[in-house]
């Protein structure tokens, strides 16, 4: 007895030892709001959470050198491997994002501490639940990131931010109902928490009845709601009109590392190893086609940028999962390819749109000739929107080359129709998604207007856009500088415990 | 000791009433509590369920920390209300349209 509970308080050291990222995080929400409460310099918990994302980003870089093999924490409940290492490094670099953004922004001053936590809460509930492997840690850690959301989508204190984040609560506490629901049902099925280990396939493979598919599918829509994919996407579009701009562009990128993360892990799993009855492919490609159709097709309406970049992020959400629906190593490896990519230039497009929300141009009209005034801010943009959109010299090019290719190379495998008709879908939707990317543009750049507004080219936007720009560049033409870090990650889904072994 | 089917039927019902509540009732206090009906029809399912897996306990667990979420997660909710209620004078969602589709 007295050795059992050593060897698990051993175990349980071990695995906060490989924990150092979240840790650090733990540690970083408290300081925040201490810090908050005693100074009232607006710089310091900026400084702070800065400090906070690049060490825990710098202990990721560490990890990744060290891990030989994935290993199994705290008996099951979190797994760390290349893979989650990998998405939660880019949540780290989106939350550095997300800080630069709202130092250079106006409307999200007041509460600093606070917003700050909660933007590392959020960032850590990434953490965890890309590392989930346990039902239970799913379900804190989307609670981690969804309550966190629910309140800084409120952060502008105005009417807009208040119906923003009731309808994100709404939506979000229902999707998170129905997701539990899943969860509760597999664990009865199989009477464990853990969704990679032995016992889950057992005791699912010879029982695949309805009520496993429905489970499925209720547990599959909480992740789909995170990733703002076509059914469960109504919330998007407002909650991006009413957050302040840095939220939006966080909303859009970290939520979804988060959702996709968890997805791959999960839908590996109740696709029994390519035994299931149930075609969870079949699903998924229904889900991203309509991601796709109804994203692109309602973004082409809309007058507000931000309203425009959530239908955009719905789009470009399909494009992910389509990474995931190849079930092929390559094809995950290319989705996170997808994923970075995306990431620099969903936020390359909103830190533009945030400055010229700054300068008063709201809605699209407004932009109208603003390619004369602000020349370098808008060729900015437009590189930006162009690689959203998939044109070389971009390397929204080649991520969407490479998801495309490994879709292809799933259906000579497989000779599923439904991966030909996504194929389809997908090529046809990046020809309509260059009608409204490339209207920002038009209006900045053909539309004339008489105003002569002095701008200072030395702006601190234009030095972090021109990284961004040159990153975007760079992995077009040599996209294997990227690709060699992700050819490292493996998938291999068996459970391996850490060198103290408990029975 | 009751069969499990009782529990998990019972389970589905709270499951469906609250589903039911919160696509039928117009206040947005009201769909709370059809979001804490189907919160604790998952509890009651994850507790039933440990008749057929005696030997392990992650359900019971499961179900503590579902019922400390689900109290986070109606604090968050009520405060959110209370500031729509400050700033519309309503707490009925459907009254509240500022963001929609131009």
């Amino acid at each position: 007895m007295e050795n059992d509970l050593r060897s698990t308080l051993d175990h349980i050291f071990e695995s906060l030892l490989v924990l150092g990222p979240e840790v650090i995080l733990s540690i970083g929400i408290l300081l925040v709001i201490i810090v908050g409460l005693v100074k009232k310099e607006h710089a310091i918990p900026t400084l702070l959470s800065l400090l906070i994302f690049s060490f825990s980003f710098l202990f990721i870089i560490a990890d990744w050198k060290a891990l030989a093999e994935p290993i199994s924490l705290f008996q099951g409940m979190l797994r760390q491997d290349t893979f989650s290492l990998y998405l939660r490094g880019l949540a780290d670099i989106a939350g550095i994002l997300t800080v630069l953004m709202s130092w250079r922004n106006q409307e999200s001053q007041r509460n600093l501490s606070e917003y700050y936590a909660l933007i590392i809460a959020a960032v850590l509930g990434t953490h965890l639940l890309v590392m989930s492997t346990n039902l239970l840690m799913v379900f804190l850690s989307l609670e981690l990131i969804s309550i966190s959301s629910y309140v800084l989508t409120g952060f502008v204190f105005d009417k807009k931010g208040a119906e923003g984040s009731l309808k994100y609560f709404l939506f979000g506490s229902v999707a998170s109902a129905v997701m539990l629901y899943g969860l509760s049902m597999f664990y009865g099925f199989t009477g464990t928490l853990d969704f990679t280990s032995e016992v889950f396939f057992t005791k699912l493979y010879p029982s695949q009845t309805p009520l496993f598919f429905i489970a499925g599918l209720m547990t599959v829509s909480g992740f789909l709601y995170k990733i703002a994919a076509a059914p469960l996407h109504p919330w998007a579009p407002d909650v991006y009109e009413a957050a302040p701009m840095p939220i939006v562009a966080f909303f859009s990128v970290v939520p979804k590392l988060a959702g996709i993360g968890v997805l791959t892990r999960f839908i590996m799993a109740i696709n029994l190893r390519g035994a299931a009855s149930y075609d969870w492919q079949f699903v998924l490609g229904i889900v991203a086609i309509l991601s796709l159709t109804v994203g692109n097709f309602s973004a082409l309406m809309q007058k507000n940028p931000k309203r425009l970049m959530a239908y955009s992020s719905i789009a470009q959400a399909g494009f992910l999962l389509i990474g995931v629906i190849a079930f092929l190593p390559q094809g995950i490896q290319f989705m996170l390819f997808y994923a970075t990519i995306y990431v620099v230039m969903n936020f390359l497009v909103f830190i533009y749109l945030q400055y010229f929300e700054k300068n008063g141009f709201v809605s699209i009209a407004e932009y109208s000739g603003i390619g004369k005034t602000f020349l370098w801010p808008s060729i900015f943009l437009l590189i930006a929107l162009i690689s959203l959109t998939g044109l070389p010299p971009t390397a929204g090019f080649t991520a969407k080359l490479f998801i495309f290719s490994s879709l292809w190379e799933a259906y000579q495998l497989t000779g599923k129709n439904i991966l030909v008709w996504l194929l389809i879908f997908g090529l046809l939707n990046t020809v309509v998604s260059l009608f409204y990317y490339l209207r920002i543009p038009y209006y900045a750049f053909i539309k004339n207007r008489e105003s002569e507004l002095k701008t200072n080219i030395l702006a601190f936007e234009n030095l972090f856009g021109f990284v961004l720009v040159l990153l975007i560049l760079l992995f077009f033409f040599s996209p294997g500088l990227l690709m060699g870090w992700i050819n490292k990650i493996t998938f291999v889904f068996v459970i391996r415990y850490p060198l103290s072994v408990i029975g | 000791m009751f069969p499990i089917h009782h529990f998990l039927l019972l389970a589905a019902f709270l499951f469906c009433a609250g589903l039911l509540v919160i696509i039928v009732k117009r206040n947005a206090i009201m769909v709370l509590l059809g979001i804490e009906l189907m919160l604790n029809a998952s509890n009651l399912n994850l507790v039933a369920f440990n008749q057929l897996h005696p030997a392990q306990l992650g359900g019971q667990m499961f179900a503590l920390f579902v019922i400390i979420v689900a109290v986070c997660e109606a604090a968050v909710g009520l405060a959110i209300v209370l500031r729509i209620y400050q700033y519309y004078q309503t707490s009925v969602p459907d009254e509240i349209s500022e963001l929609r589709d131009s």
